[in-house]
């Protein structure tokens, strides 16, 4: 079988097992942005236009990372635990088919949430943003970004310390990246580590097309992006292929 | 012959031999039984054969193609039921079975015929519309088996295909089984039900520790057993199991129940022997047969936990797997 209906088979297979997962990630992302949006503004004393814009298109960010690394590894880590992932290696299907399938439903699967997250922000701030059209590359950039990382930790660590990766990713997500707040306030250290991994390249390009009248949008940050899904996917695909 | 296996040999990294110097060959239109206990390294030499561990050493071709260097061609050749159940929640059997007939290169009508032929064999139909996050274990095993049936290689692998499935059922997948046969595929068949086994397969070998202990037809198997019997034995609850008497060669099993060998000159006197301990109270009932592959197995392997899967029974319990393995085989 040719590859494209092969392709288009798998993103079939995955969609109807993943359907029931669909209303829970939606939830799990309203939830996310809701936190940001409407919890985290209890901690500011008052909120001046540059920290609303910040929550706002941190929002959205911060759901599609934490899905793309954290709800990815669990998936792919109860895949190999169940069977299904060898399976799947078993048939006669070029196995990068495997990875592209997964990865683009995982794309439509957070689509609704990061939605979500964008509207629900500019309704409690009230905000009238001047949306880029590059928002679709930023969008699509940052999730195969999250996912292929997510999937390649799945791929590479065993599925009970992949789980626990993905829980550390999220503190460090949620607390030490620069998505709801400018990266002048990380310490010097912090400030040379998110230069090289992709967390606050995410946070850059999102905010960058949402809000483009006031944050800048930097192209070394679609490099970056780029060269870091480009990175996990090769892992992920390795892996695949690999014989034990 | 088809399938040529010829001194494999994988071992782990913590140094465990899993397959050690194996060699077994299978001929197109053959169901060929590859029997051993829990960790023997069926499994491995499964993985193996469609490419998804790469051995240390040997051979592995199918119709004379090394698989080794073009695993691709493996898993074009093979289609394979897993010993783990392939959960399939979200999807119905249809769409499953279906989905992957197509994926593996067959026709979108010739698959859906084919399928609805299988479920209407296995008696499934009533669940064909059904969602497999619904369907009980047996049910999605013969799914899992109709996956691997529906667009067939000409080596088709089954990893325990009848785990879970009710004695019924059983008997109809044993009837697929063999026509997958006389279709003209060849059929590798692992498992751990002896009893089964020897009824479904033409030929079989017994794996241990990652070695090839025997091979034959079942009858061939059987010759070394010929002048034994094989003696069950059940206490009443409560009972004490009396001393045996010299003419037991062999007993295995604890607790309420034991199968004993016995050489065939004494039945007679087993018979006697068992009767009275019948009529005492010592024992709820017997039964005297001649020897199966059954005992062969228990021979050869010389512990009885070998007989049943380690997911049920704890290997310092021989007597629970012994039992087990009779349950299901019933």
């Amino acid at each position: 079988m040719s590859a494209l209906p092969s392709y288009l088979l798998l993103i079939r297979w995955n969609a109807l097992r993943m359907k029931g997962f669909l209303p829970l990630a939606i939830v799990v992302q309203a939830l996310f942005a809701f936190g940001i949006v409407v919890g985290y503004p209890l901690l500011f004393p008052e909120l001046d236009p540059r920290t609303v814009l910040f929550l706002a298109t941190g929002a959205p960010a911060i759901t599609l990372i934490t899905m793309g690394l954290v709800a990815t590894p669990q998936m792919v880590a109860q895949a190999r635990t169940e069977g299904s992932y060898e399976y799947m290696r078993s048939l006669p299907v070029p196995r990068i088919l495997h990875l592209l399938a997964d990865l683009t439903v995982w794309l439509v699967i957070v689509l609704p949430g990061v939605a979500f997250a964008i509207l629900l922000g500019t309704w409690r701030f009230s905000l009238d943003l001047q949306v880029s059209p590059l928002i679709i590359p930023a969008l699509g950039l940052t999730s195969l970004t999250a996912a292929s990382i997510g999937y390649a930790i799945a791929s590479v660590l065993p599925p009970m310390a992949a789980n626990m990766m993905s829980q550390v990713l999220v503190v460090f997500v949620l607390m030490f990246s620069p998505l709801n707040f400018p990266p002048d306030r990380l310490p010097g250290w912090l400030t040379g580590i998110h230069a090289v991994l992709p967390v606050q390249a995410m946070g850059e390009v999102l905010r960058g097309t949402l809000a483009p009248a006031s944050f800048p949008l930097p192209a070394g940050a679609f490099l970056l992006l780029g060269a870091w899904a480009l990175g996990s996917f090769g892992v992920a695909w390795r892996v695949m292929e690999r014989r034990g | 012959m088809l399938l040529e296996i010829d001194d494999l040999a994988k071992a782990y990294r913590k140094g465990a031999r899993a397959n050690d110097g194996i060699s077994l060959s299978v001929a197109a239109g053959e169901v060929y039984g590859l029997l051993g206990h829990n960790g023997a390294g069926k499994t491995t030499m499964v993985n193996q054969v469609v490419g998804l561990l790469r051995p240390d050493a040997g051979t592995i071709t199918i119709d004379g193609r090394d698989v080794i260097a073009d695993p691709g061609f493996a898993r074009r050749a093979c289609s394979i039921q897993p010993q783990a159940t392939l959960p399939i929640n979200g999807l119905t059997p249809n769409q499953a079975v279906e989905m992957i007939g197509r994926l593996r290169g067959g026709r979108a009508d010739d698959v859906r015929r084919r399928r609805d032929g299988l479920f209407e064999a296995l008696d499934i139909g009533e669940w064909a519309r059904t969602d497999g996050a619904r369907l009980s274990g047996g049910v999605r095993r013969l799914v899992g088996f109709a996956m691997a049936a529906v667009a067939p290689g000409r080596l088709i692998i089954l990893d325990e295909p009848t785990n879970d499935v009710d004695p019924v059922r059983r008997r109809l997948l044993w009837t697929q089984v063999r026509a997958l046969g006389d279709e003209g595929a060849a059929v590798l068949l692992v498992t751990h039900n002896v009893v089964e086994a020897e009824r479904a397969v033409d030929r079989l070998a017994i794996l241990d520790h990652g070695r090839v202990i025997a091979t034959g037809t079942p009858a061939q198997l059987k010759e070394r057993v010929a002048d034994d019997l094989r003696l069950e034995l059940v206490l009443e609850p409560g009972a004490a199991l009396p001393e045996l008497p010299p003419f037991v060669l062999r007993d295995v099993g604890s607790g309420q129940r034991h199968l004993a060998t016995v050489a065939a000159s004494a039945a007679a006197a087993a018979v006697g022997w068992a009767e009275a301990a019948k009529l005492d109270g010592t024992f709820e009932e017997y039964r005297l047969g001649p020897a199966t592959l059954e005992d062969v197995y228990v021979e050869l392997v010389g512990r009885p936990d070998a007989l049943s899967n380690g997911n049920d029974a704890p290997a310092s319990d021989p007597a629970t797997g012994l039992e087990d393995a009779r349950v299901r085989a019933a």
